[in-house]
């Protein structure tokens, strides 16, 4: 399609194109440098330690996890696989995984910076609300699912293997006090690498979740910037939804699934999407970091397929719904 | 594809980005892109992402274990390297979309994308009556006060100024019948021109990067034939401001007294502050 534009059209596409991704380029790379040395760094029970006993605290503050572990959705879903196999409970990593896109503070910084003259306040503080709210929401319903019902039939199957493994492991250790000149069931600790070694490993994964941001982002750069000059087909077609109460958060909501874009990133087009109403940018910018083609396939090596479903039919419904009254309350009386 | 080769993939893509945002930053190409507080940000962002490329490309080929505990987990489910895709598909992604930009771009949109960005729209009622309450009462003197005046007499007014107070009633009420004067991008008026005797005046207003930026216009009318200018130059217009109710809607429109070619600013658009 790049190819065969007319010149007016490509010298148009190359305007949006690179300046949305001159603006958004660093924003990724601070998220990605984070998540880097956090993957290497955060040793993986720290997290459990932040969270109380009760088990609805426990879920409200797994929301808030997010503004002390800043991860992106992309980086969160392995995050989670480990922290669930290490034993966080399954209602806690789930309103993790959700939150943690939207209420770090690279996200708020991100959201802020993008809507500077556009109420940037507002849509921050709406953002980093609406994503808690429902985070905690789908973790106070998962509270009461069984696992199966949540998780991948080969990650519980890991889990109970895991634990049985444990429970082995706890008994043989009244038998023995030393690992020497045996097999022993249990592990040893991994090699803990020297501190360059560990630097040149989180800069790689850093590296790593950049190019694995960077493509999506280009990608929904390249589409935002068809869109955003006119040149694609259905341009137009969007610009009429974008007036309609309820078409507009849906569409809107469509637009960040397809467009798969990082949380730290996506406000930057967002904002672009001028003919929108901010509550369905709001729309946009809680349900892509919550559900998207990408997501859809990292969700897959931790949830199950029917979890999955109803989990995006829920957000889509709740998201919008609340998107539509958020714009008539709030937004309007600005 | 071997880890090592992969890792040069892809510190190689982060580098053409980092290079890229310098090259717009090092040039002054960057003020066409992005408003004034994000260029240092770009800026910073296209050294971060040069000392990531530079820093896993040197360090490519050396073999470091990441200190986690691998037991029970398959090879691919703990793989801090492997991406979503092949790397070579990756740098693809990464970088052609770049390249045909960097290549493509003339640093300023066509007149079907300042169509779309509302070169010929009219402005809106912006003024809540939330906004209207809390704002104090705005004069005449207060205007002449805060404007410069030309030595023929002319007040000098932003673009952007006298497009919104069309949808502002009391500043609209106020500069109605003013002397003024202001500059922006000369274009053919292609509505409601039936004489030929109007042009239209505009400057984009760019909040963050010119994917957002729009365009802000106003009519001019020379009542005769008007001057020839090219499409897109920078002229200064002298006249004065009226609010005249067409189709049913007002528009900004300058009965233009005198038109000059002029200079183009330091800045291409109106920025926030």
């Amino acid at each position: 399609m790049l190819a065969g534009m007319s010149a007016d059209s490509q010298q148009d596409f190359a305007l949006a194109f690179l300046s949305i991704l001159y603006e958004g380029a660093p924003f990724i790379l601070l998220g990605t440098l984070i998540s880097g040395f956090i993957d290497v760094y955060l040793p993986a029970g720290t997290m459990d330690r932040f969270l109380p006993k009760n088990k609805y605290l426990a879920v409200m503050m797994a929301g808030l996890l997010g503004a002390v572990f800043p991860v992106c959705e992309c980086a969160v879903v392995p995050v989670i696989r480990r922290l669930v196999k290490k034993g966080l409970p399954v209602s806690c990593a789930l309103t993790y995984m959700l939150a943690a896109p939207i209420v770090n503070p690279i996200t708020a910084l991100s959201t802020w910076k993008a809507f500077q003259g556009q109420g940037a306040e507002m849509m921050t503080c709406s953002r980093l609300l609406l994503g808690y709210l429902i985070a905690v929401a789908v973790g106070f319903v998962v509270l009461r699912l069984p696992m199966r019902a949540v998780l991948r039939g080969k990650l519980v199957d890991s889990i109970e293997k895991d634990a049985a493994k444990k429970a082995s492991a706890a008994q043989a250790e009244h038998e023995h006090s030393g690992c020497g000149g045996h097999e022993s069931p249990h592990h040893h600790p991994p090699a803990v690498p020297d501190s360059g070694q560990r630097l040149v490993a989180a800069f790689r994964s850093a590296m790593k979740d950049f190019v694995d941001v960077g493509i999506y982002f280009t990608i929904g750069v390249s589409i935002t910037a068809l869109f955003n000059t006119g040149i694609a087909p259905g341009a137009e077609w969007l610009d009429t939804l974008a007036k309609n109460q309820v078409a507009a958060p849906a569409a809107l909501m469509a637009l960040a699934f397809i467009l798969s874009l990082c949380s730290t990133s996506d406000a930057f087009i967002a904002a672009t999407l001028d003919k929108f109403s901010w509550g369905a940018k709001l729309a946009f910018l809680t349900f892509g970091p919550m559900m998207d083609v990408k997501l859809l396939f990292l969700y897959q090596s931790v949830l199950n397929k029917r979890f999955i479903i109803a989990l995006a039919l829920g957000l889509f419904i709740s998201i919008g719904a609340i998107s539509i009254f958020w714009q008539a309350l709030v937004f309007r009386a600005l | 594809m071997k880890p090592h080769f992969r890792r040069m993939l892809q510190a190689l893509a982060v580098m053409i980005w980092g290079g890229a945002i310098l090259y717009f930053y090092g040039s002054g190409r960057i003020n066409h892109y992005l408003a004034t507080d994000f260029r240092p940000i770009a800026f910073a962002g296209g050294l971060g992402l040069m000392v990531l490329g530079l820093f896993n490309l040197l360090t490519a080929t050396q073999e470091v274990g990441c200190g986690h505990d691998h037991s029970g987990e398959d090879e691919a489910a703990h793989d801090h390297e492997a991406g979503d895709m092949h790397p070579l598909t990756a740098f693809i992604l990464m970088v052609l979309p770049l390249v045909l930009s960097i290549a493509w771009t003339k640093d300023k949109y066509s007149v079907s994308a300042l169509t779309r960005k509302g070169l010929y729209e009219t402005p809106k009622n912006l003024i809540t009556p939330f906004l209207a309450s809390s704002m104090p009462k705005l004069t005449l003197e207060e205007i002449e006060n805060t404007h410069c005046r030309t030595e023929d007499g002319f007040l000098q007014f932003n673009l952007m100024e006298l497009f919104f107070a069309t949808g502002d009633r009391e500043l609209q009420t106020l500069i109605d019948g003013l002397k003024i004067e202001t500059e922006g991008r000369w274009m053919t008026e292609r509505v409601r021109n039936p004489n030929g005797s109007r042009m239209r005046l505009y400057r984009l207003f760019m909040t963050c990067c010119a994917a957002d930026s729009q365009a802000i216009p106003v009519i001019l009318e020379f009542g005769t034939t008007p001057p020839d200018f090219p499409d897109n130059s920078w002229v200064k217009v002298s006249g004065t401001m009226r609010f005249p109710l067409e189709e049913g809607e007002l528009h900004p429109l300058i009965m233009v007294e005198q038109a000059i070619a002029a200079e183009p600013p330091f800045e291409e658009s109106f920025m926030r502050k």
